[in-house]
């Protein structure tokens, strides 16, 4: 690894330990809020008869008591243990697909991805988490395990590899790619490229324009407007929302994964991470003249011989045809090479 | 100078109706949450609470679960629900006031949900899919709905009410 490579990485660790700590603060702080002292004397002295409670549970016998004063973590895991395996198993299969490059594993996460998290769980990481980032208003850490551990991987993919989230975990993402692979090709439009790498700064302005809304009003009820996932609870049913979703889905059915590429403050927020990306995928010499990749990408991440990062949701496509050794030119022209050497030798023998 | 005090009279007022707006729709929940009452003292206490009376008999103790455990999250923030609690440790029932919960609409806005606290003993174990019916795909919500339902009725409880085990040591 580079040394600024490494720097990434520590930037990397820096943020998830960041993330964890802002968890455990807020955990503490509600520690330090339950041992504050009782009333004041002005306000006890209102109270019709004050009886002094037992000091310890104030005789209630609680079956459990508060969380503050007996820390039953064991307890709180085990209740959680079958949402923790479910994010870890998902989390292990997303990832092995993504190692392997296997096409076959790559749907079978997608799949997973719409019934797990999706339609099952609805674990999402979503703009209401950013403005939670923002306002200190993230989940309690230790009810909600199974959620951290999505937000970790999240965030730790996607400093060390990029949009991994957008490309197979997120449910919605993984619910129009596909749409994508069972709709015909022939109602795809391909958008001209300049209007493409125009479009996907829109996505950049909706994150600014609700984080300015929720700086500005401290209302995070912005996000149906702007997340079209939160139809996986089906409950969102006003028509305007309705509209907007439905005139999304008959886009996607056209210019396929437009939220992801266009329009996803989310995707937005990670794409601004993904500048630290660490593992870049690699290019040969030959790709500042060759354009297979760049025309074989659907997320338009590709411009000439550099990958546009915040663009590139490593799915794999551009991955797989540089081992191609029957498409890709820099084996083409190696396999070429060889040829021509093996035959001046063979000339030169005979 | 004219203008400028009519303007500033007219957001006096305008902040005046808005505040007593707010009073009467506290005073209607408090209402819902205790049919029985005459009369609920202002807010006051630490914990903060209303104390609700017929005549001068004290039927129980209203409170807001966002001033006793301000820093409880669920997905999208803090859920304010109003509780009402009698002098035995019995809810008589709530009132969901705030939340920014994504999934709000179906987990705990449906009063099915608030139904289920009523007359629920400030002892039982709150425990979501056993006492309390438990909502797929809005876990975050329900859960920490629940669990600031209960602690706070049960730092009410230990903090104002008598506790029984004096007289049912069993229960």
């Amino acid at each position: 690894m580079t040394i600024p490579g490494r720097r990434h990485f520590l930037f990397a660790l820096g943020l998830s330990v960041l993330l964890a700590g802002g968890a455990s603060s807020s955990l503490y702080v509600s520690r330090a809020y339950a041992q504050q002292p009782p009333a004041s004397q002005e306000l006890a002295a209102q109270e019709p008869a004050p009886q002094q409670p037992a000091a310890e549970g104030g005789g209630w016998d609680f079956e459990e008591e508060e969380e503050e004063e007996t820390p039953t973590w064991a307890d709180d895991i085990r209740a959680q243990a079958l949402d923790i395996a479910l994010v870890a198993g998902f989390s292990v299969l997303a990832f092995v697909s993504f190692f392997r490059k296997s096409v076959r594993l790559e749907y079978v996460t997608l799949v997973a991805s719409v019934l797990i998290l999706g339609v099952y769980k609805s674990l999402l990481i979503s703009i209401v988490n950013v403005f939670g980032l923002l306002g200190g208003n993230l989940p309690i850490f230790r009810y909600n395990l199974a959620w951290y551990l999505l937000a970790v991987i999240t965030l730790v993919s996607t400093v060390l590899w990029g949009r991994v989230y957008c490309g197979r975990i997120c449910a919605f993402g993984a619910f129009t790619q596909l749409l994508d692979a069972t709709l015909p090709a022939r109602w795809r439009v391909n958008i001209p490229r300049a209007i493409e790498r125009r479009a996907a700064w829109i996505k950049y302005g909706i994150l600014t324009a609700v984080v300015a809304y929720f700086l500005i009003t401290k209302n995070p009820l912005i996000y149906p407007y702007v997340e079209p996932f939160w139809m996986f609870g089906l409950h969102l049913r006003t028509p305007v929302l309705l509209t907007l979703l439905g005139t999304l889905l008959i886009t996607t059915v056209f210019v396929r994964n437009a939220y992801c590429r266009f329009l996803c403050p989310l995707g937005a927020f990670l794409g601004i991470v993904s500048n630290l990306t660490v593992f870049r995928i690699k290019r040969w010499s030959e790709c500042s003249t060759c354009r297979i990749c760049e025309k074989k990408c659907e997320w338009g991440a590709i411009r000439g011989p550099k990958i546009v990062m915040t663009e590139c949701v490593r799915c794999d496509d551009c991955e797989r045809l540089y081992a191609d050794e029957k498409k890709c030119p820099h084996h083409l022209i190696l396999i070429r090479k060889a040829d021509i050497l093996a035959r001046r030798a063979a000339q030169g023998r005979a | 100078m004219k203008r400028l005090a009519i303007v500033l009279s007219l957001l006096a007022a305008t902040a005046a109706l808005t505040a007593a707006g707010a009073q009467n729709q506290t005073d209607a929940r408090l209402k819902r949450l205790f049919p029985a009452a005459t009369t609920f003292s202002p807010k006051a206490g630490d914990p903060p609470h209303v104390k609700a009376y017929n005549g001068d008999t004290l039927l129980g103790y209203a409170f807001w679960t966002t001033e006793i455990l301000p820093l409880e999250r669920g997905y999208g923030g803090p859920i304010a629900i109003m509780v009402g609690m009698d002098t035995k440790g019995i809810l008589s029932g709530l009132v969901i006031i705030e939340h920014h919960e994504p999934y709000g609409d179906f987990s705990i806005d449906p009063p099915s949900f608030a139904a289920q606290f009523k007359g629920k003993d400030v002892r039982d174990p709150f425990k979501l899919g056993e006492d309390i019916d438990a909502v797929s795909r809005a876990t975050i919500t329900m859960s920490s709905a629940v669990r600031t339902i209960r602690n706070s009725s049960r730092r009410i409880a230990r903090a104002y009410l008598t506790p029984p085990s004096a007289a049912s040591p069993s229960r």
